[in-house]
C-alpha cells in the first residue's frame, strides 16, 4: 500500500508537469484540444491526490505502523477521530494535505471560470500545477509520507502528544491550510492576467470571492488557534506573539489589505499595480510562513524543528517566485496605468489608502520583529530577541488607528468630501464615540488604551448604525415598503458592502475583547483545603483533591467552590491529567466559568496529594468572550457578503405588494430551520424527555468532560455506564430532581455539568424566549406597516431627509456591486 | 510624472525615517540577548545585570523544589556546559528532565534567576529528521 501511495505521488508530479506544459502550448497555439487536455490533466491531479489521501487515512485507521509517518503520529489506542486527523499531524502529511487541498481548490476555480475567463484558464492551470510540483517534489525527495521502515516494522505507534488531542487543535491546522491554499487561487489568476496581458478588472472580479473565502478560513483558523491556546495551554491568555502565531497573521494582514484596495480599483480604476503587489505578497507570505516555522530559521521553542535541506528548497522556491512574479509585473507595467488621479485626502480612496498602509505596515512590523533574532544574528553576530511587550507597544497604537479608520472610512465620500457632508456624516458617530468614551471615563477607567478603544468602538458602531439606518430609509422611500423589508433589500442589493459592515461590527467585538485584557487580574496561591482566594467579586475556595482514573489516563482534580457576594455560585474543577504511557507529559485542564462580563479561569499548576495541597492560579479575564463572539460575527458577515446574487432576489421587489411577500418569505426562511428540525426530531427520538434532560446535565465519565448528550468519544464506555444508571433511577420512579440527587449521591457532585441555576445558564435559558418575543414584535410591527396606506409612509416623516444625501446614497447603491 | 514621483519619494522617505527612528528607540528597551547555555556558561559575570534569554536542556535529576513553594532550582546544559537556574512560579506542563527550555531572566551570583520559562512545544511535528531509508 505504501508503495502504491508513493507511486501516486510520482504520477501526480508527472501529470502536473504535463498539465502545465500542455496548457501553455495550447494557449500559444490556440489549440482547443491541447487546452482541454491540460484542464483534464489538472482535474486528474485532484483525483490522484484524493486516492493518495484515502491511502494514508487507510494506513492510519488500520494501524499500518510499517509506514514511518503513521508510526510517528498515531498509536492503536487513539480514538478513531484522532487517527483520521493525524493525516495532517506532521510535516510530511501536512504537505500532502496541502497539495490535496490545492488540487481541489484549483480544480473548482478552473471549473467555475472555464467559460467566463477562457483566456486566463490555461495559465491558471500552469501556475497552480507548478506550485503543486514544488510541493510534490518536496515530498518525493525529502518528506515522503509513505516512507516505510527498511528494517523490522514496529507493531505500535509512538502516539500523539496529549496536548494535541483536543478538538480545536484538530480543526485549527486544516482551517489555516484552507486559508493559505485558498490564497493561491488569487495569485494564480493574477499571474495569468499578467502573463496574458488581460489586465482589465475582470480577473479581480473573479478572485474577489476566492479571496473572501480564503480570508474567512484564515480568520477562523486564527480564532481557533487562539481558543486552543486559551483553553488548553493554561496560561490565561490567547496570544503571545510567538513566531508560529505571527506566521499565520502575516498573510492575513496583506489579504485584508487586498480585500479593501480591490474596491478602489473597481470603483475608480486606481491602485492596479498595488493590488497585484498585494496578491503576490500575500501568496509569498503563505509560503514564507511555512518556511519560517518549519526550517528552523527562527529560534523559538515553538518552531517545529530545524531542517537545513528543507530550508534550501524553500529558499530556492521563494526566490524563483519573487523574481518571476515581479519580473512579469515590471514587464506589464505599461498596461497597468491608473484610470484616475487621486483627488483629495478627504476621500474614500484616501481612507482605503491609509487602511492599506496600516495593514501592510502591521505585516512588515510583525515580520521584522519576528525575524529580529535572525536579522541581528546575521548583522551583529549576536542573537537578540524582542518580547511580547515590544509587540504590544507597537501593535496597540496600530490597532487603535485601524479601529478609528474603520469608523471614519465609510463616512467619507468617493473622490472628495465637502465640509457640508463631513458635518452631516460625522455628527452622529462622533457623538456616539464621545458618549461611550465619556461614560467609560466617568466610570473611572485606569487603562488609557482600553478607554480609547471603547470610545473608538462607539464611533465605529455609530458609523455602521448610521449607514444601515440611512440606507434603509432611502430604500424605504424609493420602494415604498416597510423599514424591515427595506433593510433586507438594502443588504441584498449590496451584499458585499453591508456584509463588510457586519465584519466591521465583528472587529469592534474583538477589540472589546482586546480592551478587556487591560483589566485582567491574576493570583497564584499555594492552597490548603478550606483556603479562600479573593479575586474581583469572586471568592474561590479550595476544597481538596480527588484522584480518578479511566482507561486512558489518571486524573487529579482540584475541587473548588466559587462564591459571589457571599452566596455560593458554582463549583469548578481544574485538573491535571496523566495519559497512560505518557505520564511524564501531564496536561493541565483548565476550568473556566464564562460570562459576558468576564471569565473566571482556574488552573491547578501543581499539587501534593499526601498533604492535599495545590498550587492554584486564578485569572479573571474581563470581556474575553466578546473576542469569540467577534469571530462568529466575522464568519456571519463574510457569509452575507458571499451569498449568491439570487439569494435576496425576492426582497428586491419595488412594489409594496411584493415586498410584503418578501418579508413573509424572509420570515419563513428564518423559521424554516426550526420547522425542519421539528420534523427531523420526531423519528430520531431515542430517549424519553426526562432521559434527554438528565443526559444534558450529567457529565460523561469517559473523561471527555462533556455531557452525555455531547460526548463525542468513539467507543465511549462512560456514556453506556451512566445511561444504565439513569434508566435504573427512572425505573425506580424517581423525578428529575431525585434522579439528579441520586447521581450526586452515587458519583459525587462533579458528575453534574454545572449547577443547574448559575447566572450564565439562566441567561442561556432566557435567550430563546427573548428571541421568540422579538420575532413576535417584529411580526406585529410588520403587519401594522403593511396594513397602513402606502402613500402615508412615502410623504410624511421622510421629507426631512436631505435630498442631496438621498441622491448620493442612491448613486452609490447603484454603482457598487 | 517626475513631480509626482518626487512627492511620493519624499513622503515615503520621511515616513520610513520616522518609523525607523521610532523602531530603533523602542527596540532599546525591549531587546534581550538570546544565548545558548554553552555560550554563557563560562563567563556569567559578563552578563550580570543584562536581561537575557538562555536556551538549554534540563539536566536529568537536577530539578529541586522548595516545600510549599513554587520555587524551583535546576541545572540546564548544552554541549557539556551547565548553568544553575532558579525559577519561581508555575512551570509549563512539559518542564521535566531533559526538557528543552528557554529561560528569561538575569544572572546573579547564585546562578541564572528566571522570571519566565517556556518549554519546547511537545509537537507532533517532526523534531529531528531521520535518515532517509527509502
Amino acid at each position: 500500500m505504501a508503495a502504491l501511495g508513493y507511486y501516486l505521488l510520482l504520477a501526480a508530479f508527472v501529470v502536473c508537469a504535463y498539465a502545465a506544459a500542455i496548457s501553455v502550448a495550447g494557449a500559444r497555439r490556440r489549440s482547443r484540444p491541447l487546452l482541454e487536455s491540460g484542464v483534464g490533466a489538472f482535474y486528474l491531479v485532484a483525483a490522484i491526490m484524493t486516492t493518495a489521501s484515502s491511502l494514508i487515512i487507510h494506513a492510519f485507521v488500520t494501524g499500518d505502523y510499517s509506514v514511518r509517518y503513521v508510526q510517528q503520529t498515531s498509536d492503536s489506542t487513539l480514538p478513531l477521530f484522532y487517527k483520521i486527523t493525524s493525516y495532517w499531524g506532521g510535516l510530511d502529511g501536512s504537505i500532502m494535505f496541502w497539495v490535496f487541498l490545492l488540487s481541489l481548490f484549483g480544480g473548482a476555480a478552473v471549473y467555475f471560470n472555464r467559460e467566463r475567463h477562457r483566456e486566463l484558464v490555461p495559465y491558471i492551470v500552469a501556475v497552480i500545477s507548478v506550485i503543486q510540483m514544488f510541493f510534490l517534489y518536496l515530498m518525493i525527495v525529502h518528506n515522503n509520507p509513505f516512507q516505510t521502515f527498511l528494517t523490522e516494522n514496529p507493531t505500535e505507534g509512538t502516539g500523539l502528544s496529549p496536548l494535541l488531542q483536543n478538538f480545536y487543535m484538530v480543526i485549527h491546522p486544516p482551517t489555516m491550510y484552507l486559508g493559505f491554499v485558498g490564497l493561491t487561487i488569487p495569485y494564480a489568476f493574477g499571474m495569468a492576467a499578467l502573463i496574458t496581458g488581460h489586465l482589465d478588472d475582470s480577473w479581480l472580479r473573479a478572485v474577489r470571492r476566492w479571496t473572501m473565502i480564503a480570508w474567512l478560513f484564515l480568520s477562523v483558523g486564527l480564532g481557533l488557534g487562539m481558543i486552543w491556546a486559551y483553553e488548553e495551554l493554561g496560561w490565561g491568555g490567547y496570544w503571545m506573539w510567538d513566531p508560529v502565531e505571527n506566521a499565520g497573521l502575516l498573510p492575513w494582514f496583506t489579504a485584508t489589505a487586498f480585500l479593501h484596495s480591490v474596491m478602489v480599483q473597481e470603483r475608480r480604476g486606481m491602485l492596479k499595480v498595488w493590488n497585484i503587489v498585494l496578491v503576490i505578497t500575500t501568496f509569498f507570505l503563505t509560503i514564507f510562513q511555512t518556511f519560517m516555522t518549519r526550517s528552523g530559521i527562527v529560534q523559538s521553542v515553538h518552531a517545529f524543528g530545524q531542517d537545513p535541506e528543507l530550508a534550501r528548497m524553500f529558499i530556492m522556491f521563494m526566490v524563483t517566485l519573487v523574481v518571476v512574479s515581479f519580473g512579469f509585473l515590471i514587464y506589464r507595467l505599461p498596461l497597468l496605468r491608473s484610470r484616475n488621479e487621486f483627488d483629495s485626502w478627504l476621500s474614500r480612496e484616501a481612507a482605503f489608502l491609509f487602511n492599506n498602509w496600516i495593514l501592510v505596515f502591521s505585516a512588515f512590523f510583525v515580520l521584522f520583529a519576528t525575524m529580529f533574532p535572525t536579522l541581528s544574528h546575521a548583522v551583529t553576530g549576536e542573537r537578540i530577541t524582542v518580547g511580547p511587550p515590544f509587540f504590544n507597544q507597537w501593535m496597540i497604537p496600530i490597532g487603535l488607528t485601524m479601529l478609528v479608520l474603520t469608523g471614519i472610512g465609510p463616512l467619507l465620500a468617493w473622490r472628495k468630501s465637502t465640509v457640508l457632508n463631513l458635518r452631516d456624516q460625522f455628527l452622529f458617530p462622533t457623538l456616539a464615540g464621545l458618549a461611550v468614551g465619556g461614560t467609560v471615563v466617568a466610570l473611572g477607567v485606569r487603562v488609557w488604551s482600553s478607554g480609547i478603544c471603547f470610545g473608538f468602538s462607539g464611533l465605529v458602531m455609530g458609523t455602521i448604525a448610521q449607514e444601515f439606518w440611512r440606507g434603509a430609509r432611502v430604500r424605504q422611500q424609493t420602494t415604498g415598503t416597510d423599514l424591515f423589508t427595506a433593510l433586507v433589500g438594502l443588504v441584498g442589493r449590496n451584499k458585499r458592502r453591508y456584509g463588510g459592515y457586519l465584519i466591521h461590527v465583528a472587529i469592534v467585538l474583538m477589540f472589546l475583547g482586546f480592551a478587556g485584557a487591560g483589566f485582567k487580574q491574576k493570583q497564584i496561591v499555594e492552597a490548603t483545603p478550606g483556603q479562600e482566594i479573593e479575586i474581583g467579586d469572586f471568592i474561590v475556595r479550595f476544597d481538596g483533591l480527588k484522584v480518578t482514573d479511566d482507561a486512558r489516563k489518571q486524573m487529579v482534580t482540584g475541587e473548588m467552590t466559587i462564591f459571589r457576594n457571599g452566596a455560593e455560585l458554582t463549583r469548578m474543577y481544574p485538573a491535571r491529567w496523566y495519559f497512560h504511557r505518557r505520564e511524564s507529559e501531564p496536561t493541565t485542564e483548565v476550568a473556566i466559568r464564562r460570562s459576558f462580563a468576564e471569565d473566571l479561569y482556574l488552573v491547578m499548576s501543581d499539587f501534593d496529594l499526601s498533604r492535599q495541597q495545590a498550587s492554584i492560579e486564578v485569572h479573571l479575564n474581563p470581556l474575553v468572550n466578546w473576542l469569540w463572539f467577534g469571530f462568529g460575527m466575522l464568519a456571519f458577515g463574510t457569509f452575507v457578503a458571499l451569498l449568491p446574487d439570487r439569494a435576496f432576489a425576492f426582497a428586491d421587489a419595488k412594489v409594496p405588494a411584493h415586498a410584503a411577500t418578501a418579508s413573509m418569505l424572509l420570515l419563513a426562511v428564518v423559521l424554516w430551520p426550526a420547522a425542519v428540525l421539528a420534523q427531523d426530531a420526531a423519528p430520531r427520538v431515542r430517549f424519553t424527555a426526562l432521559e434527554e434532560q438528565v443526559r444534558g446535565e450529567v457529565m460523561c465519565t469517559c473523561g471527555c468532560r462533556r455531557s452525555l448528550t455531547f460526548c463525542g468519544m468513539a467507543n465511549c464506555h462512560g456514556e453506556a455506564e451512566q445511561m444504565a444508571r439513569l434508566r435504573e433511577y427512572i425505573s425506580q420512579g424517581k423525578s428529575h430532581n431525585q434522579v439528579i440527587a441520586a447521581f450526586v449521591n452515587d458519583m459525587g457532585a462533579e458528575i453534574l455539568m454545572s449547577p443547574p441555576d448559575s447566572g450564565f445558564n439562566r441567561l442561556a435559558w432566557l435567550l430563546p424566549y427573548v428571541l421568540g418575543a422579538a420575532g413576535l414584535v417584529t411580526i406585529v410591527m410588520t403587519a401594522r406597516r403593511w396594513s397602513r396606506p402606502a402613500i402615508a409612509g412615502a410623504g410624511g416623516a421622510d421629507a426631512t431627509l436631505d435630498p442631496a444625501l438621498d441622491a448620493r446614497l442612491d448613486d452609490e447603491l447603484r454603482d457598487l456591486d | 510624472m517626475s513631480y509626482k514621483a518626487a512627492k511620493i519619494g519624499v513622503t515615503g522617505l520621511v515616513l520610513a525615517t520616522v518609523f525607523g527612528i521610532l523602531l530603533y528607540t523602542t527596540l532599546g528597551e525591549s531587546m534581550q540577548y538570546y544565548k545558548y547555555v554553552d555560550e554563557v556558561a563560562d563567563s556569567p559575570e559578563a552578563w550580570t545585570g543584562k536581561k537575557l534569554q538562555v536556551h538549554g536542556y534540563v539536566v536529568p535529576g537536577s530539578i529541586g523544589r522548595k516545600r510549599d513553594r513554587q520555587e524551583y532550582r535546576f541545572d540546564i546544559q548544552r554541549n557539556g556546559k551547565t548553568v544553575r537556574a532558579y525559577f519561581t512560579g508555575a512551570p509549563p506542563d512539559n518542564f521535566k528532565d531533559e526538557a528543552e527550555v528557554v529561560l528569561t531572566g538575569q544572572f546573579t551570583s547564585e546562578g541564572f534567576v528566571a522570571t519566565d520559562m517556556t518549554a519546547k512545544c511537545p509537537s507532533k511535528y517532526d523534531e529531528a529528521k531521520v535518515p532517509v531509508t527509502r
